[in-house]
């Protein structure tokens, strides 16, 4: 629809939105350049200007660095794993099973809780002596794990939790995505004699493709900011085994108070993260038009 | 037989889910029940049978002696939630519609790039914002106000009412819209009489998931309010780094987890009827 | 008194979907407007209607230009040819919402909607929801909707074209009576049937890629087509076309004997013609020295239609009565020289069959 009778509405539409979110957000975004530029910290507050400064000392640090690497595995690994998890217990649940509609919502119920509050109860159920996941693995003759004291297996734990968390996102949209696929290319498969395993390859996935590009999109920016989990269970640790690029920036920005380093590395992540995101939402799109075609 | 096998293969794994999914809740309740002696000399599980249950943990959460407060928490985390629920949700369906309707230009920017930019705030990581957002609040005079905090989250689930709202009105017939105009609707009539009676499913979930999202936000709520407005995940975090006994740990968090779980009955609803097929594109 | 565009010029994407289009459309009048899909209809009936601004060419009602009054100002009524009801609304309140929307109170409001119920046939569906109906049904509601207040402007896009053949029909010879009693109104039929533009119309515009090509009755544009374009649009089955020369009072076509010219096209000029013949007038004659071969045939109703396979080209034949032929039978066919139309080399019409 055009016209121009139609510009005071387009605007009255559209403005209280975009302006609410541009104030809220795009000036602290440009304070936070502006902070970035300056050698605001514990000893000299305010935004004095330094220039590159901070982003000189950013090149040369390795930590920061090494932190993006983690976080990225952490936040591939663990989307790949929900989303394989996830299809499955979308598909287990989605026809045919006794008691399905009770298991759905048993399955969502994790995604609804407050992830934080389940990461103090998992720093409980995770404890070296105290805690049930090792007292169980020693009925069964498996040796504690120290999982919140060592490196892989503070890695794992950290994944574990997030599965845990965030499985039921990936279930929920891949469910409602199966639920939504229309009934003749079953009937079809069926009348062609193929088995559920055919049916699944030639049938079922290729039909999920856009809902799995959307959904793995989705859930990759969610996980890229991966911080919560970590402050909680392992505080990054030992040492930087789970230290992801927000845990570093909190560490040096708001717990050492280098505002300035903070704001620098903050923005970098940003940028990294917006680049980083488009470019792998591209190629899902397209390789999903691709399969489609 | 191999049909027999796989049906039970498929029950197996949908128990070991169960399990794997209600655990830490079991585990939790249990511990809630605990005392010193339930939890010092190594993990129990059977009331009764391996330590004696107490209500102490319990007791604590609603202010006896020693305790913590949850129900101060929980207050506040209702009013900023719910709060900054609805206005995104009013504000984002609002242009919503105008972006699914109207032709935007502004130069080089079109209807595309201004959902891109709304949808776009979600890769923002709270890290980024967290020091403006203490400035800025700081200036207005409302840092660990329930107000700042709404401000702030009205931010971060504003793109995803619009998101989801776009997307729903994308699928309703623009000829209805029109039909309403002719018939003598300005657009905001056409809009207000026709197009949000119908939008009731698209709604719901929006306003479901900007609780969801709401409702469980840490890193703002941690870094912007103190003493006078406490969240709900802030409060239970915070008894993690003191000398909290587990039990009044396990006790609030369940109390807190616990109303978004009832949600989780509603999704499913919605799911089944078929009213989500729109939002997941 | 009457809806008048001028200049009417509206492209997207460098696609003209209209192109300098003048017309009038008078009060009282049903017009038909009928092209091929993408000809520019339904673009025009949203540019009236006030949906599509467009980019050049003015509209004017009774002279007074109307480009500036937004949609829900003019008073116009459109019935699109999907089913389009407000789906929260049962059928009352959804044929009464414009009269709501103008401030009509009752009692008056309650007696013309269920008057304009009884004309379309829906007294009894008062208290039912869109989707509880069938498809022919729901666009009964639309046109109750349309009718109910009587604006001076009716709109309507290919409104049965998604209804089935049976029910198509019934709804056609209803249009007829209740669009006529919308008297005074201006009416806006678009179609691409020409079957339906005969039935229907006062008058008939024919528009192809965003032009109009020929505006007069139904009768004229039949019998006159201005083009080879217009002729084909406006015939079902379409109109077949042979290419040849005219000279010495004869017709020459590729691989057949010369045939006399006659009736309409015996004073053409010397030179080449696209002509063209109607499927009715090509008929099956064994006195004929032209044949061709049978590649198609379809009976349809009391009618058969056969496709032949020609030296010199494609043609269609329209025959009365159920006939028996087989894929690849030779046959002979002859083509009625007094039913000839003949196009120069722009298209346009310099011959045609005496009426």
């Amino acid at each position: 629809m055009n016209g121009s009778w139609f510009r005071g509405y387009k605007l009255a539409f559209l403005l209280p939105a975009l302006l609410s979110l541009a104030a809220i957000v795009l000036f602290p975004l440009f304070f936070t350049i502006a902070v970035s530029f300056s050698g605001w910290d514990a000893v000299t507050p305010g935004l004095n200007w330094r220039g590159g400064a901070n982003y000189a000392a950013m090149a040369g640090d390795a930590r920061f660095w090494e932190a993006f690497g983690r976080l990225a595995f952490l936040a591939i690994a663990t989307v790949l794993l929900e989303y394989l998890l996830g299809l499955a217990l979308a598909l287990l649940v989605w026809r045919e099973v006794k008691l399905r509609r009770f298991f759905r919502v048993l399955f969502l119920v994790p995604m609804m809780t407050t992830p934080v509050v389940m990461s103090v109860l998992w720093r409980t159920i995770l404890h070296e002596s105290l805690g049930p996941v090792n007292d169980i693995l020693g009925h069964l003759g498996i040796p504690a794990v120290p999982w919140l004291t060592s490196s892989l297996p503070a890695v794992a734990s950290v994944m574990i939790v997030e599965i845990w968390q965030w499985t039921p996102f990936m279930f929920l949209l891949l469910l409602a995505g199966l639920l939504s696929l229309p009934r003749e290319p079953f009937l079809a498969a069926a009348i062609d004699g193929a088995g559920p395993v055919r049916t699944f390859f030639n049938v079922t996935w290729p039909m999920l493709l856009p809902v799995s590009a959307g959904a793995l999109i989705i859930r990759l920016i969610e996980a890229s900011k991966m911080l919560e989990t970590i402050y909680v269970l392992t505080s990054g640790g030992p040492g930087t085994a789970t230290e992801t690029s927000g845990y570093y920036i909190y560490i040096r920005g708001l717990r050492d108070f280098e505002i300035s380093y903070g704001a620098a590395l903050s923005i970098t992540y940003l940028v990294v993260m917006i680049v980083a995101l488009t470019i792998i939402a591209k190629l899902l799109v397209r390789a999903v038009k691709g399969k489609a075609a | 037989m191999n049909h027999r096998l796989f049906v039970l293969g498929k029950y197996a794994a949908i128990l070991l889910w169960s399990a794997f999914v209600v655990g830490p809740f079991l585990w939790a309740l249990t511990t809630s029940f605990k005392t010193a002696a339930g939890v010092t000399g190594g993990p129990t599980y059977l009331p009764w049978l391996q330590y004696e249950p107490s209500v102490d943990g319990w007791r604590k959460l609603f202010g006896a002696t020693g305790g913590i407060d949850i129900v101060r928490p929980y207050f506040d985390s209702i009013v900023v939630t719910t709060s900054a629920s609805v206005i995104s949700i009013v504000l984002g369906t609002l242009a919503a519609y105008g972006l699914s309707r109207f032709e935007y230009r502004a130069g080089f920017v079109k209807n595309a790039d201004l959902v891109f930019f709304f949808v776009s705030q979600r890769i923002m990581p709270p890290i980024v914002l967290s020091i403006p957002f203490f400035l800025m609040l700081q200036f207005l005079d409302l840092l660990d106000t329930r107000l700042g905090l709404i401000i702030v989250y009205v931010a971060l689930l504003l793109p995803i009412a619009v998101w989801i709202m776009v997307d729903f009105f994308n699928n309703v017939p623009r000829e209805i819209d029109e039909m309403a105009m002719l018939d003598g609707c300005t657009p905001f009539g056409a809009f207000a009489r026709v197009i949000l009676p119908n939008s009731l499913p698209g709604i719901i979930v929006a306003g479901l998931f900007c609780l969801i999202f709401g409702w469980n936000d840490f890193f703002f709520a941690f870094t912007l309010t103190f003493t006078q407005t406490q969240l709900l995940p802030v409060a239970v975090v915070a008894l993690n780094s003191s000398v909290t006994p587990w039990w009044s740990l396990s006790a609030s968090a369940l109390i807190s987890v616990a109303p978004l779980v009832v949600i989780a009955f509603f999704v499913e609803r919605l799911l089944s009827r078929g009213n989500l097929a729109g939002a997941i594109r | 008194m009457s809806l008048s565009v001028q200049g009417l010029t509206l492209r997207r994407e460098g696609v003209a979907h209209l192109d300098d289009v003048e017309l009038e459309f008078p009060r009282g009048r049903l017009t038909t407007v009928i092209g091929r899909t993408l000809a520019g209809k339904t673009t025009l009936l949203r540019t009236l209607a006030g949906l599509l601004t467009p980019d050049a060419g003015s509209i004017a009602l009774d002279g007074r230009p109307i480009d500036d009054v937004p949609a829900w100002k003019r008073d116009v009524a459109m019935v699109y040819q999907q089913f389009i009801n407000y789906p929260n609304l049962d059928v009352f309140e959804n044929v009464a919402f414009p009269l709501r929307r103008r401030g009509v109170a009752e009692p008056e409001l309650g007696n013309r909607v269920r008057a304009t119920l009884a004309k379309v046939g829906l007294a009894e569906f008062q208290q039912r929801r869109p989707s509880q109906l069938s498809g022919g049904q729901q666009q009964r509601v639309a046109l109750a909707r349309a009718l109910v207040r009587g604006a001076p402007i009716l709109l309507l896009d290919e409104p049965v074209v998604n209804l089935d053949y049976k029910l198509r029909e019934q709804i056609r010879s209803e249009f007829r009576g209740l669009l006529t009693s919308a008297s005074g109104a201006i009416v806006v039929y678009t179609t691409t049937e020409p079957a339906e533009a005969m039935m229907l119309g006062d008058t008939v515009v024919v528009m192809h890629e965003g032009k109009v090509l020929q505006r007069g009755s139904p009768a004229e544009v039949f019998e006159r087509p201005a083009s080879a374009t217009v002729a084909e649009v406006f015939s079902d089955p379409p109109m077949n076309f042979v290419d040849g020369r005219f000279d010495g009072g004869c017709i020459t076509v590729a691989g057949a004997a010369p045939l006399a010219a006659a009736g309409g096209v015996s004073s053409l000029r010397p030179g080449d013609y696209r002509f063209g013949i109607r499927a009715k007038d090509v008929r099956i004659d064994a006195a004929s020295p032209l044949s061709g071969r049978i590649t198609f045939v379809e009976v349809s109703g009391s009618e058969t239609f056969v496709q032949v396979d020609t030296p010199f080209g494609a043609l269609t034949l329209q025959l009365e009565g159920i006939h028996d032929f087989s894929l690849g039978e030779p046959v002979p066919i002859a083509l009625d020289p007094r039913r000839l139309f003949a196009f120069d080399r722009a298209g346009a019409l310099v011959g045609a069959p005496s009426r």
